[in-house]
């Protein structure tokens, strides 16, 4: 045991000045998000009640009922009545948990009154972002300083890249305060588009559109990766969301419209 | 010893129809998806009935597309969105160019969101029926004609249809080796 | 009956010896040796890549492999851990214990015994063989979802035919169980008056028979999807890819629990036994066993929340999946009341089944927050899940397994291992594996895809942390291989009864246990 804390406080010392200690699921900025967090965090508490219970029982009997403090067995080894109890009360806590679970997932499956629709389509091993109404269409890919950085024996400290593998070439831009539907696809194999703070992943999948929506409340930039294995540069291909005010958003939209006819010729 | 010879028999024939399971789940999961509209997939033959009504309601249809393996191909709908009157055939189509410089091969698969609504856009015609062959260089119109279903129900939202598009040259060209 | 016993001792009295022994032996607890044997050979080898996986992990960046060895490295790791380690473990059990717990001579199929062990390495040599190949191995992880399988290198109909192999040798294990417990019972042991870990398998050898072959055939389909122009997963000619995910889980999710199943056995069985104290509950432990087996068929698309399933089906699976929460509670109930008021001792087994309990318990939390689908689609493919079934999975099924060969290693060998090594080995062997797997619910829930070989800077102090664990862990179960080797060298000393607790036909055997369990089937009251 001694050992161990020795090693663990020499693994502390060692740890660099850019990592935290982050140990929860971070609270969202949309809707979606933290309906989820806080899902997570009544059912978390639930089982740490229901854990407190039943491992304080399981230790109370492990210190007081043995051997060598003169414990006798006793002879009992069922009873109907207690089985009873403790199959409906696990019962009861689990509908509980359903009600709120269930109205959360109808609330995200809603994707109706959305005012802008964004395509994203997964390649191996970048993403390309089409917005429907407004023309503009790019693909956005691991930026060059990470992409660098990452290779076996680059020599280069990843500590000091900006962002290390969360930051891409060009950033999706999207208006706050606006119900925004993303339809999900892929060009090659499934792939999967996930930004923690803005919404749980949903799979992009070769030939089938999938679809979920965002409502992103709070101006700010939210990274994401992919999360469904696509490959060998499957950790390498980042999704950075920059949540811009409505006005700001207009103009960058306007900015980077293109000619549908000339993409026509190339 | 004869009971363990029964028990080996039941035991295989379990195996057996265990391993057909797994063939039957595809058309299980193929009527399951009709059903349910499990990845939005649409009728793949023509629809010929003519029980839709016309009914005093419109439904936002946008057209996206996809072309799949980064294919040489450009792929587009020529609109990419109409209101359509429920119950009434309209045409639109999709603008395709092969920009390699050999004859390609292609079939498209279609898929609606949201996909319990892919069950009432019903197909009369389209491209997606049939494989195409496009030369080098030649730009096609693929045409679709649909209806969208009296019995969709009200207050949906907007239905997206995508059509994603495949080379299948290689695959042409091996069967029809063999 | 008694000539045919008769006839069945003198042909193994010309056995013959050295290797040839064990190639042709039919003798249930040769081959039961032979699995663990090899159980443990598999054990380290994908240990040895669980620890390539940690040392690239241990720090941001790639120092020493690059992506695609390491993502051959997570599909291998996992493949010989399921198929190669855990699996053979359970069936090694199964053949040592099954006929002495029921009061037979062997088992029911013993030549089919023999044929499904002998498998098993050719199996695996084809599949490591893999590695080696110039395309490298198979890269798309364990649950081979296409289109990414269907990229894969020359590797993938080698790994295909090994898994098919793997299936028929489980099959065949699986059959000679059922034969075995509902055709060889001593007389008088009716089926609710089987021991526990004998119910179990009964009820894990159902669900391989049912499991595996659909498993066959989804593999089968990549097969022909790649090789012969069919295309169940191609949207290109109307297949869909998410139908392979769909079969594959249906195969999946109770191969998860014919991972847990006979574990839920060992520890029903030992738990009462250093308690000293009949097990709590012993019908209800049945119900819950053969319960969580038939709900394990219609929870597998909780596996899949995200591809987009229509909103009754998550609905479904939500709920089917949040139910398999009240039997398996059962079960954690009933032991901990088999303790309660008991007299308990500390020895080996007993340690490990308690911690089995309790991680395992843990394993089950994070088990219950996945279920919840709206959370589920932050958790799906983070370090959370990777967290929630190394929990499962090892201070779960593994932990089982090492408590087991504790306790009944004087049965099988009539010679006692050295009580403070187990100890140590315990002490050692869970710390680390906390340490290891605990830190992954953090990084996880922080936002850590699983299966990337590198990660973003702030991740780096946890997966320092599950770096050091890991090879702590390793390191630990060189421990475990001394104290076996030592314990055989002892002379025979076992009780027939090592242990005071214990209860079952086994411990009327003599120790080391004799080469034909019984002769005479006893008499069970």
């Amino acid at each position: 045991m001694n050992r161990l804390s020795i090693l663990l406080i020499i693994m502390m010392s060692s740890v660099s000045s850019f990592a935290d200690w982050e140990v929860n699921m971070p609270r969202g900025v949309s809707p979606t998000a933290n309906a989820a967090y806080d899902l997570h965090m009544l059912i978390f508490y639930i089982t740490v009640v229901i854990g407190i219970i039943v491992f304080g029982v399981m230790f109370y009997s492990i210190f007081h009922h043995r051997k060598s403090k003169g414990a006798k067995p006793a002879s009992f080894h069922e009873s109907t009545t207690v089985e009873i109890i403790w199959t409906v009360i696990p019962f009861v806590i689990l509908v509980g948990m359903a009600v709120p679970a269930t109205k959360t997932l109808i609330m995200m499956e809603d994707t109706r009154d959305s005012e802008i629709t964004l395509k994203v389509t997964g390649y191996q091993w970048m993403w390309k972002y089409d917005y429907v109404e407004d023309n503009v269409s790019f693909f956005s890919k691991l930026d060059n300083k990470s992409n660098e950085a990452r290779q076996l024996g680059s020599k280069i400290d990843v500590n000091k890249v900006d962002n290390y593998l969360l930051n891409v070439d060009n950033e999706v831009v999207l208006p706050t305060d606006t119900k925004v539907r993303i339809l999900l696809t892929a060009s090659d194999v499934i792939h999967a588009w996930w930004v923690p703070e803005i919404t749980g992943k949903k799979d992009a999948i070769p030939g089938y559109i999938n679809e979920l929506w965002v409502d992103i409340k709070k101006p700010g930039v939210y990274r994401g990766q992919c999360t469904e294995l696509c490959g060998k540069d499957h950790g390498f291909m980042p999704i950075v969301v920059r949540a811009v005010p409505r006005q700001e958003y207009v103009k960058w939209v306007s900015l980077n419209q293109k000619n549908r006819v000339a993409d026509k010729s190339e | 010893m004869a009971s363990v010879r029964s028990t080996i028999t039941k035991l295989s024939i379990v195996v057996v129809a265990m391993y057909g399971f797994s063939y039957a789940l595809v058309p299980i999961y193929d009527t399951f998806c009709e059903i349910t509209g499990l990845n939005g997939k649409t009728n793949d033959v023509a629809y010929t009935g003519n029980d839709i009504k016309k009914e005093n309601r419109f439904v936002k249809i946008k057209f996206i597309s996809n072309v799949a393996n980064s294919a040489p191909l450009y792929f587009e709908p020529a609109v990419t969105e109409m209101t359509v009157q429920v119950g009434k055939p309209y045409n639109t189509h999709y603008v395709m160019k092969n920009n390699s410089s050999k004859q390609l091969h292609t079939t498209a698969s279609p898929s609606v969101t949201p996909g319990k609504y892919a069950e009432y856009f019903k197909k009369i015609e389209c491209f997606c029926f049939n494989q195409q062959t496009i030369n080098s260089g030649e730009i096609k119109d693929l045409g679709i004609q649909f209806v969208v279903d009296d019995d969709l129900p009200t207050n949906i939202g907007d239905i997206v249809l995508s059509y994603t598009m495949f080379d299948i040259t290689n695959n042409v060209m091996e069967s029809s080796k063999l | 009956m008694s000539t045919n016993i008769d006839h069945i001792k003198e042909e193994h009295h010309h056995q013959p010896s050295g290797l040839m022994r064990w190639i042709t032996t039919t003798n249930h607890k040769d081959i039961g040796s032979l699995y663990l044997w090899f159980s443990l050979l598999m054990f380290f080898i994908g240990g040895f890549m669980a620890l390539i996986i940690r040392a690239e992990l241990f720090q941001p960046g790639l120092q020493l492999v690059v992506p695609g060895f390491f993502n051959q490295m997570t599909t291998m790791h996992a493949l010989i851990m399921i198929f190669g380690a855990l699996m053979p473990a359970f069936v090694g059990l199964a053949n040592w214990q099954l006929p002495m717990m029921i009061g037979a001579p062997d088992m029911a199929l013993p030549r089919l015994n023999n044929w499904s062990f002998w498998i098993l390495p050719f199996a695996f040599a084809m599949l490591i063989s893999t590695l080696f190949f110039e395309s490298g191995g198979p890269a798309a992880g364990w649950t081979l979802y296409p289109p990414l399988s269907l990229q894969g290198g020359n590797s993938m109909p080698f790994v295909i035919f090994s898994l098919h192999l793997l299936g028929a040798s489980s099959i065949l294990g699986a059959i000679n169980v059922i034969a075995t417990i509902l055709n060889m019972r001593a007389p008088g042991m009716t089926l609710m008056k089987m021991p526990i870990f004998v119910w179990t398998w009964l009820i894990t050898a159902f669900l391989l028979i049912a499991a595996m072959p659909v498993l066959a055939g989804a593999i089968t389909m990549l097969l022909t999807d790649r090789f012969y122009g069919t295309s169940f997963f191609t949207a290109a000619g109307g297949g869909d890819p998410v139908l392979f995910q769909h079969i594959f889980w249906f195969f999946g999710h109770p191969e998860v629990y014919i991972l847990i199943l006979p574990a839920f056995g060992i520890i029903s069985t030992i738990i009462p036994a250093f308690s000293r104290k009949k097990l709590f509950g012993y019908d209800s432990m049945v119900y819950a066993t053969a319960s969580i087996a038939l709900l394990s068929f219609i929870v597998w698309a909780h596996h899949m929340f995200t591809v987009g399933m229509p909103l009754a089906g998550e609905i479904f699976f939500m709920f089917t999946t949040m139910l398999i929460a009240v039997p398996t509670g059962v079960k954690v109930f009933n032991w901990v009341a088999t303790m309660w008021k008991g007299s308990m001792t500390f020895e080996t087994p007993m340690l490990f089944s308690l911690a089995f309990i309790i991680l395992f318990t843990i394993g089950g939390f994070s088990g219950l927050m996945l279920a919840i689908t709206p959370a589920d689609f932050q958790y799906h493919d983070t370090y959370f899940v990777v967290a929630h079934f190394h929990y499962v999975l090892v201070p779960g099924a593994i932990f089982a397994v090492i408590a087991a060969v504790y306790y009944w290693l004087p049965k099988w060998t009539g010679k006692m291992y050295n009580e403070t090594l187990g100890k140590v080995h315990f002490w050692m062997t869970t710390v680390f594996v906390n340490i290891t797997f605990f830190p992954m619910h953090f990084v996880g829930l922080a936002g850590m895809p699983r299966r990337i070989p590198d990660y973003a800077v702030q991740f780096t102090d946890f997966n320092m942390i599950a770096s050091v664990g890991a090879f702590g862990f390793g390191l630990s179960q060189l421990l475990f291989v001394y104290i076996l080797f030592q314990t055989l060298r002892q002379p025979v000393t076992a009780a027939d009864k090592s242990w005071e607790g214990a209860e079952g036909l086994e411990w009327t055997l003599p120790s080391p246990a004799p080469y034909h369990s019984f002769d005479t089937p006893p008499k069970v009251d």
